[in-house]
């Protein structure tokens, strides 16, 4: 690293630092004044921001951006505004324990160019409730959205007093500056939304991660679904910000006995089925072969603008193209995520088979993310679930917004979904402000009296095994 | 109940009982390898009545996977939860399996 980055990077955590020091003095009172005033501030400047990262980054619609600063503010707000994060948060007499919640220290947020500005007020409204300063590492093509969402949320915490440094943000990014960030010992925490490389680093950092994995999200319409409700449901969740949710569906798995009812209800939609040489051309622009990833230039982009790219033209009214393929892996190349309105299609010809599809397009680059299902059989529903790996499994849910949380089941509302262990990442759950303390415990001294009136000589005798130890350590006299 | 081996299209189609454990697996990796000393087409596993496979039966896999060559070894019918197996494994990398 040469002196000047070293300096800068120095300069932003002793800001941190002394932010961070300042904000763990603060009581729990002070520091929910400082979320409402940045959740109020951010939702407010909620349709302002949505069509800033629409203008600068292209990427997906206003309209629906919208939705995603909703989710950021008023639901995430809603999920974590009565949450004890300060101080003692619970005690328990009876068994001698307490639990103390402290801050973390210093926030590394890495932003996606998918989500710019709901990504920054989740992470930033998630940091300020458990008194953590947080700094804004945006995608190089989203920095200005990104810049005024910060500076949006950091002018509101200051207006109730927050430590001065709370909030900050890059307006130049470098991968060396990012990698320098990341590995500074005054880091407490990186929380990495972004893609698999950019995690990797954050991983690989020594400091704390909690990263995202990517997603390839298998939706299976078993033959007891109601087909024209699951076919509007997905298509509600693929087109949505043009698929640039990392749990939209990737791909459709369908019994053979209702394809035809389920492909009728797409079409009648505005889905367009691709043909053998359609699929030929899609595949050319959307994956980039040698980087083995979805090509960005078509991210988030509308059916019909790919279509045209891809050098073929569809109706005004498609909004999502669909390629019926015949397997998974490397030869297919739209069997992977590809975060645009395009959806890999299969028929099977019983459940087990679609499983076993399913199975094949969870375990193709989307480990630990999430599934779905359409399904009115119960044990169906269970037994698919229990094969796949997938940290959420949403049944009868549009998954983009299902995934998510806080709209269609009781999941917290987050735009960071952990993958589990397989997906590299520390939890399946979805990550929120719970996931930025760290909680200390108070024991009080409770003996365990089995273990205090239990004769203790009796380990030293080999002669007495495991049995005999248990039924006399359990007896009741 | 043990392995059942037949030929099919010159291929030498191996049969499993429902519950592959390590005991079962004993004799049959030996009659599995005896098969193979004077074979030399394809090897197929059929699995479609196989519900549990032991850590033995997924060593018998390898054996034989690298004695008679990725080309000529294929697994086959296998139940979704056998083939999370595999995928946890990672075998499918390698093998064949349907």
């Amino acid at each position: 690293m040469n002196g000047a980055l070293e300096s800068i990077i120095d300069q932003i955590m002793e800001k941190a630092t002394l932010a961070a020091a300042v904000y763990s003095t603060l009581d729990q009172a002070h520091t929910d004044r400082i979320v409402q005033a940045v959740y109020e501030a951010g939702f407010n400047a909620r349709v302002k921001l949505a069509k800033m990262a629409y203008d600068e980054t292209g990427i997906g619609r206003w309209e629906d951006k919208v939705i995603k600063n909703v989710v950021a503010t008023q639901l995430v707000h809603e999920d974590i505004k009565n949450l004890k994060t300060v101080g003692i948060i619970s005690e328990d007499k009876e068994r001698g324990i307490a639990e103390i919640a402290q801050p973390m220290g210093p926030i590394l947020a890495i932003i996606p160019v998918t989500n710019p500005t709901s990504t920054i007020m989740f992470k930033v409204l998630s940091a300020l409730k458990t008194r953590n300063p947080i700094i804004i590492c945006p995608s190089k093509r989203a920095v200005r959205c990104c810049a005024e969402t910060a500076r949006i949320c950091y002018e509101a915490a200051l207006s109730q007093d927050a430590p001065e440094d709370c909030i900050q943000w890059l307006t130049q990014v470098t991968r060396e500056q990012t990698q320098a960030l990341m590995r500074h010992d005054k880091l407490a925490l990186i929380l990495a939304t972004g893609g698999g490389g950019l995690v990797r680093s954050a991983y690989s950092s020594g400091t704390p991660a909690m990263g995202v994995g990517s997603g390839n999200v298998p939706v299976f319409v078993e033959k007891s679904a109601d087909i024209p409700f699951a076919a509007e449901q997905i298509l509600i969740s693929k087109t949505f910000d043009n698929g640039t949710v990392c749990a939209s569906e990737q791909a459709i798995v369908v019994e053979e006995t209702i394809v035809e009812d389920v492909e009728a209800e797409f079409s009648k939609r505005g889905a367009h089925f691709l043909s053998g040489e359609e699929i030929a051309l899609l595949e050319k622009i959307a994956w980039d072969k040698e980087e083995k990833t979805m090509n960005p230039d078509i991210v988030g982009r509308p059916a019909d603008f790919i279509a045209r790219k891809a050098g073929f033209a569809v109706a005004a009214n498609v909004r999502l193209l669909i390629a019926p393929l015949k397997g998974v892996g490397a030869e297919y190349p739209l069997s992977s995520e590809i975060l645009a309105p395009i959806l890999a299609f299969y028929v099977a010809k019983d459940f087990e088979e679609a499983v076993k599809i399913c199975i094949d397009l969870n375990y193709y680059g989307g480990i630990g993310h999430t599934a779905s299902i359409f399904s009115n059989d119960d044990e169906k529903i269970k037994r698919f679930s229990l094969l796949m790996n997938a940290g959420r499994i949403v049944v009868n849910t549009p998954s983009s917004q299902g995934a998510v949380g806080g709209i269609y089941n009781v999941l917290n509302p987050s735009l960071t979904l952990g993958c589990g262990t397989s997906g590299k990442n520390i939890t399946t759950e979805n990550v929120t402000a719970r996931n930025l303390l760290n909680i200390q415990r108070i024991l009080w001294r409770r003996p365990n009296l089995r273990l205090t009136q239990f004769d203790m000589s009796r380990y030293l005798d080999e002669s007495q095994d495991a049995k005999t130890i248990e039924r006399e350590f359990n007896r009741n006299y | 109940m043990s392995v059942t081996f037949s030929i099919e299209n010159e291929n030498l189609v191996c049969r499993f009982p429902h519950h592959l454990d390590t005991a079962a697996c004993t004799t049959l990796g030996h009659e599995i390898l005896g098969k193979l000393e004077h074979f030399d087409n394809n090897v197929v596993f059929d699995l479609s009545q196989v519900e549990y496979v032991s850590s033995a039966f997924l060593r018998i896999c390898l054996i034989v996977f690298k004695k008679v060559g990725a080309d000529k070894f294929s697994i086959v019918n296998v139940t979704p939860m056998v083939k999370k197996v595999f995928k946890i494994t990672g075998f499918d990398q390698a093998m064949k399996i349907e």
